[in-house]
């Protein structure tokens, strides 16, 4: 609509991490749609999805990010994993406060590795970086679990909106890689925006081999 | 002129209807369809809720029975301090109370985020199958600020109950607990896992837009927009985040009287003509244009009048569709 159709690629990218570890403000620093001192204001919590869209730069082509905002809450979960589809891109939130929303970063994985694309680009993102003093999760050991798992890492706070940016960027010119270079690959065919659902083809044996590092 | 005459007699039967000593619900499903007087919509909804008997001669006893039994369950629950509770539904409850329409003064004090999370938690232990979800705290909220309303003159959205007398406030507080505990027996499929309840009303409400407007039906499904993406939010939190809680308590005047199954049937047809309303304008919106349209509806300036239009269009599709739904259910 308003920023019509305008770009040469589109993403989809979710944000999702547990419950209040900022997934919404993240994305609403990105859109910078609140100043600071808006965000004294708590903002309601998500219920299902909340959609927004950012078009940036990468290598003098226009990416659009759609970005897939989801709830946090575990009995989502079954709801959510329907949001996945289609979505090249994820943006794994935990809050560095908050040991336990760390913890389950594997779960996450689990739920991506289930339920999306097995390309899609994973980005770990320790929100909350302004809250030193209360700091949980060492940066050393999330990188390092982030490097073992084929993940890029970044530390964010979605309160002074530092490095945010830094986080799209990074997630969106990875996929804008890997996209370019299979377009190489593949010769002529066109690189769609991605809509509908991976078609599966015949039965795999075993395991779906979770390629996503 | 004529239409405070109108009202202030439709608030004379009203009070009528209330005085019996035995209240007859069927003639106050009649009169709460179109509205309750705000000043008698504490009792009504209470009543029509089956919290307070129809015989006037045991509704104190029974009120005062229902509060007691409330405070004990409280004692009981939190008896062991913090430590002693269920601590993913706490820690769920606790990031959600403050996240309790934000900006709202009463939601902010003290004394009505404790009340509100003893409320909530009470509810989840009370039912494992569900336990607390996002979304239920929404839907205490006009219960609370109704009979909080019973006992002030001024605007209970910027009043603090920690002005009010303890024994107001854990009356309130037991009443609002109770009242959301009725509301919440018709909908619990809407809460347990994989909230069947939701992808029920969803998938119907799609069929039923099919069937009521085509074409705006082929437009979305041509876009690409899923219901789901949209109409999740509509059920879990009863449309009280597309709409006031003004808004909300005037729709809730009907719901109640139409029964308490009506936050899942009635609601459906509400939700339909809700989405019919924007029809015009969603067909001329792409995929993104209707989204981002759907997620921030213009209903700022909805008063009585317009929940009223949609409450008589949601009636009309009722008894259009409710009969004739068996006939395409089964397909």
């Amino acid at each position: 609509m308003t920023e019509g159709s305008n770009y040469d690629y589109l993403f989809k990218v979710v944000l999702i991490g547990d419950s209040g570890v900022g997934k919404s403000y993240v994305s609403l620093a990105f859109l910078s749609r609140f100043t600071r001192n808006e965000f004294n204001l708590e903002s309601k919590s998500t219920i299902g999805v909340e959609f927004a869209t950012r078009s940036i730069n990468v290598d003098g082509k226009t990416v659009k990010a759609q970005i897939w905002d989801t709830a946090g809450q575990e009995r989502y979960r079954a709801i959510t994993s329907a949001y996945y589809r289609g979505a090249v891109g994820a943006l794994l939130v935990y809050d560095i406060a908050k040991h336990a929303t760390y913890v389950n970063v594997t779960r996450w994985l689990k739920e991506l590795r289930d339920h999306a694309d097995s390309n899609i680009v994973i980005m770990l993102v320790g929100n909350k970086s302004d809250l030193k003093h209360l700091r949980a999760v060492p940066t050393d050991e999330a990188k390092a679990f982030s490097t073992e798992n084929g993940l890029s890492f970044i530390e964010t706070s979605a309160l002074d909106a530092s490095n945010v940016e830094g986080a799209f960027q990074t997630i969106l010119t990875d996929i804008y890689r890997i996209v370019s270079a299979k377009s190489l690959e593949s010769s002529s065919t066109n690189i769609e925006p991605p809509t509908q659902g991976i078609s599966v083809t015949a039965p795999e044996p075993a395991d779906k081999g979770g390629k996503c590092c | 002129m004529r239409e405070r005459s109108i009202r202030s007699n439709r608030k004379h039967k009203f009070i009528e209807c209330l005085s019996n000593r035995d209240i007859s619900i069927n003639e106050l499903r009649k009169l709460a369809w179109a509205g309750i007087p705000p000043e008698l919509r504490p009792m009504a909804w209470q009543v029509l809720l089956g919290y307070l008997p129809l015989a006037s001669e045991s509704r104190t006893s029974t009120l005062a029975r229902k509060r007691d039994e409330y405070q004990s369950m409280v004692e009981a629950t939190f008896a062991r301090g913090k430590e002693g509770l269920d601590q993913p539904i706490w820690h769920q409850i606790e990031i959600d109370v403050p996240r309790t329409r934000p900006g709202v003064q009463l939601w902010m004090f003290e004394t009505t985020q404790r009340c509100l999370e003893r409320i909530l938690y009470v509810w989840a232990i009370r039912h494992p199958a569900s336990g607390y979800v996002q979304g239920i705290n929404d839907l205490v909220t006009p219960f609370f600020q109704v009979f909080m309303s019973a006992y002030i003159d001024t605007d209970p959205e910027s009043f603090d109950p920690g002005l009010l007398p303890k024994s107001v406030v854990d009356a309130i507080e037991a009443d609002s607990f109770w009242c959301l505990s009725r509301l919440l027996d018709g909908i619990q499929d809407n809460y347990i896992f994989a909230q069947p309840g939701i992808q029920r009303s969803v998938r119907r409400m799609q069929e039923l837009v099919g069937r009521i407007d085509a074409p705006l039906a082929a437009h979305l499904e041509s876009e690409h927009v899923e219901f789901m993406q949209f109409a999740f939010r509509w059920m879990n939190c009863l449309l009280m985040r597309e709409i006031s809680v003004q808004n909300t308590i005037r729709m809730w005047d009907t719901y109640l009287a139409e029964g308490t199954d009506a936050f899942s049937q009635f609601h459906l047809y509400v939700c339909c003509a809700f989405l019919v309303k924007w029809s015009d304008k969603l067909k001329q919106m792409d995929f993104q244009g209707v989204i981002m349209f759907l997620q921030s509806l213009p209903t700022q300036d909805w008063g009585d009048h317009d929940i009223e239009m949609l409450l008589s269009e949601a009636f009309l599709l009722n008894s259009i569709w409710h009969n004739a739904q068996s006939h395409f259910g089964g397909k």
